[in-house]
């Protein structure tokens, strides 16, 4: 039998992140026809988020059913991966980019003794030889990487890959044992989780659009107009420097050099002239949108559609017609 | 408390990025290497525990190929790191893998006491974030990574962090020692003065040998490439507001499809 692909499932309220199933598909590509693709769970619903798996085609889910799994740090997670990698046979482990993703095949590189890389936007497995391609330097630029050895994990970009199909499917759950959980790993303790603030932390890094405001918004107040447009579409809202200097927003805003970078499928830059050190957190959007007087701005260098034109007519404009086209 | 930081150097963020000669990596040539954004706020965390923590010290260690290491080091003596240890990785095939790089560290770290070990939690060259993770399985550890904030509470002798997780801010207590991989830029990190500075080319920099054994790379760079230039944009004639709106969203839905 060949050995199975699996994925690993970041459960939170009983549910798989929706980071983590992105996942599935980039295992279905790198197993080939014959090998099987499986999930893993860990936590005290596990069995309640394997659910999640099997809906999008992944019928046989590993399920560390371990209430000290709950909220536990990501080395004792890669303490019972491991142990489920082990006992399924399997040698390549595929992760959604969520935090613990990304964090546990670091932690699998020395405990799985596992090839490891993150951030993965294409993956290819020809012969036996995994190759993966990722966006560095803030994606100014990509690089491929040939993974070597027996085992290889990987963590896949957010919003990399097209979301998985829906393919429900019977379910058998298998469970796996944690085994003994270090009292070092077990130490630290979850007091608390606060809804995400849209304008900071990954909610900012790894949204699929993100509306970023600057100086040509004028003053705090009128900084709502791109909140407003950013809550039409669901995104998150960033600022430029001149915008977190001068107070009218938190610094966790910021986008570019001393800020955050970003690189969704949609960013929209409104009044904000494109300086180079805001361009550097943002240029690797997929797709860019300028929205500013200015025709000279350097923004409209780097983005793919621009509107040359006063920000305070056209964003209301926008965020109407984008209201109307969701049918909200 | 023995608070040890691990900076990586890289490409100053105005570089030019160009293909190097054997089109595996960046050509650095010429290129002025600095401390990486994230390790800014790494050092910055690591000097407000050591201001707020009696009889604290912090060790800064680099592991890559000098001298760019000693560069980032003296930057980091000279905003208040009182040691400093270079693990020398000029075998650029080790340099270029981040679990070399945890590796080195964790050999090094071996003989330098640590309570808490703070890192960047990726770097903006290589992006990775690989680092932290790596190194608390190392050293047999907790790591935390996204973290923003971190405080120590004397009485319980507990590190207090709030970090960033997949349903949102998570506010945490943990014993020592553990690793810590910070955000960039949530601290405001502090600028070096210049007789701090002027004094920081002469610290010293204690060398580690990287470990010994085969140090098989468990990834190898394969090709770097830089993205097509983007041409500029596409701008919308319009007549009225509503008519760019309209054709703004049109344009998003079909022809770059990314309209949610
Ligand atoms: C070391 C260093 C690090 C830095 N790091 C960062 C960073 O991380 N992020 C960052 O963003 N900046 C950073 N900067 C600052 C950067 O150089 C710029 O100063 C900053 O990005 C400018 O912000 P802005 O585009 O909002 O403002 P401006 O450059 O003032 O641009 C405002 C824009 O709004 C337009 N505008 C005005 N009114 C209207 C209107 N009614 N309708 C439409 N458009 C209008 C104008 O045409 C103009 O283009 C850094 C600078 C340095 C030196």
């Amino acid at each position: 039998m060949t050995p199975p692909v699996l994925v690993f499932g970041e459960v939170h309220e009983g549910r798989v992140a929706s980071a983590s199933l992105e996942a599935i598909a980039v295992a279905r590509e790198l197993a080939g026809p014959s090998d099987p693709v499986i999930g893993f769970v860990a936590g005290s619903r596990g069995e309640a988020a394997a659910a999640d798996f099997a809906r999008f085609g992944v019928g046989r889910v590993l399920v560390a059913e371990d209430p000290r799994l709950d909220a536990a740090p990501v080395g004792a997670i890669a303490h019972a991966v491991t142990a489920a990698a082990r006992s399924s046979g399997s040698s390549l482990l595929v992760a959604g980019g969520t935090t613990f993703g990304r964090e546990l095949v670091g932690r699998l590189a020395v405990r799985w003794e596992a090839a490891v890389a993150t951030g993965v936007t294409e993956a290819t497995r020809v012969d036996g030889t995994l190759r993966v391609r990722r966006a560095i330097f803030g994606g100014r630029a990509s690089e491929t990487r040939r993974l070597e050895g027996e085992r290889s994990a990987i963590a896949i970009r957010p919003h990399a890959f097209p979301p998985p199909v829906e393919r429900p499917g019977a379910l058998a759950i298998e469970r796996v044992a944690t085994g003994d959980l270090p009292a070092s790993l077990m130490a630290p303790h979850r007091t608390e989780v606060k809804a995400p603030d849209r304008g900071a932390g990954p909610g900012l890094t790894d949204a699929a659009i993100v509306v970023s405001g600057g100086r040509g918004l004028r003053g705090p107040s009128e900084f709502h107009l791109v909140e407003d447009l950013a809550a039409s579409l669901d995104a998150a809202v960033g600022a430029s420097r001149a915008v977190t200097d001068a107070g009218w927003r938190p610094a966790s805003f910021q986008v570019g050099q001393t800020g955050k970078a970003v690189s969704p499928q949609l960013y929209i830059a409104v009044g904000i002239s494109g300086a180079i050190q805001h361009l550097v957190g943002m240029v690797s959007s997929r797709v860019i949108v300028a929205i500013n007087s200015d025709a000279g701005a350097p923004i409209f260098k780097v983005a793919d559609y621009g509107i040359v034109g006063d920000l305070f007519e056209i964003v209301p404009a926008l965020t109407a017609e984008v209201r109307r086209a969701r049918g909200r | 408390m023995e608070i040890v930081v691990c900076v990586k150097p890289i490409p100053e963020a105005e570089t030019r990025l160009r293909v190097g000669a054997d089109g595996t990596t960046f050509d650095a040539e010429g290129v002025k290497f600095v401390l990486a954004g994230y390790d800014e706020s790494a050092v910055e965390q690591a000097l407000l525990l050591k201001e707020a923590i009696p009889g604290s010290r912090v060790h800064v260690i680099s592991a890559g190929p000098s001298p760019r290491t000693d560069e980032v080091l003296r930057a980091s003596v000279a905003l208040g790191c009182d040691l400093a240890t270079c693990v020398d990785l000029s075998s650029a095939n080790s340099a270029a893998d981040p679990i070399a790089i945890a590796r080195a560290l964790a050999s090094a770290l071996a003989t330098v006491p640590h309570d808490l070990v703070l890192c960047g939690k990726q770097a903006g060259d290589d992006e990775a974030g690989l680092v932290a993770p790596a190194l608390g399985e190392l050293l047999g550890v907790p790591d935390f990574g996204y973290v923003v904030d971190l405080r120590w509470d004397a009485a319980r002798k507990l590190l207090k962090f709030q970090r960033w997780g997949e349903s949102g801010l998570e506010l945490w207590e943990a014993p020592t020692p553990c690793v810590i991989g910070l955000q960039q830029a949530w601290n405001d990190p502090r600028t070096a003065k210049l007789p701090a500075i002027l004094k920081s080319r002469k610290a010293p920099i204690a060398r580690a040998a990287p470990p010994a054994g085969p140090t098989s790379p468990s990834s190898r760079p394969e090709r770097f490439e830089l993205p097509p230039p983007r041409l500029g944009a596409r701008l919308i004639e319009y007549k009225t507001p509503q008519e760019a709106a309209e054709k703004l969203v049109k344009l998003l839905r079909e022809e770059a499809k990314v309209f949610p």
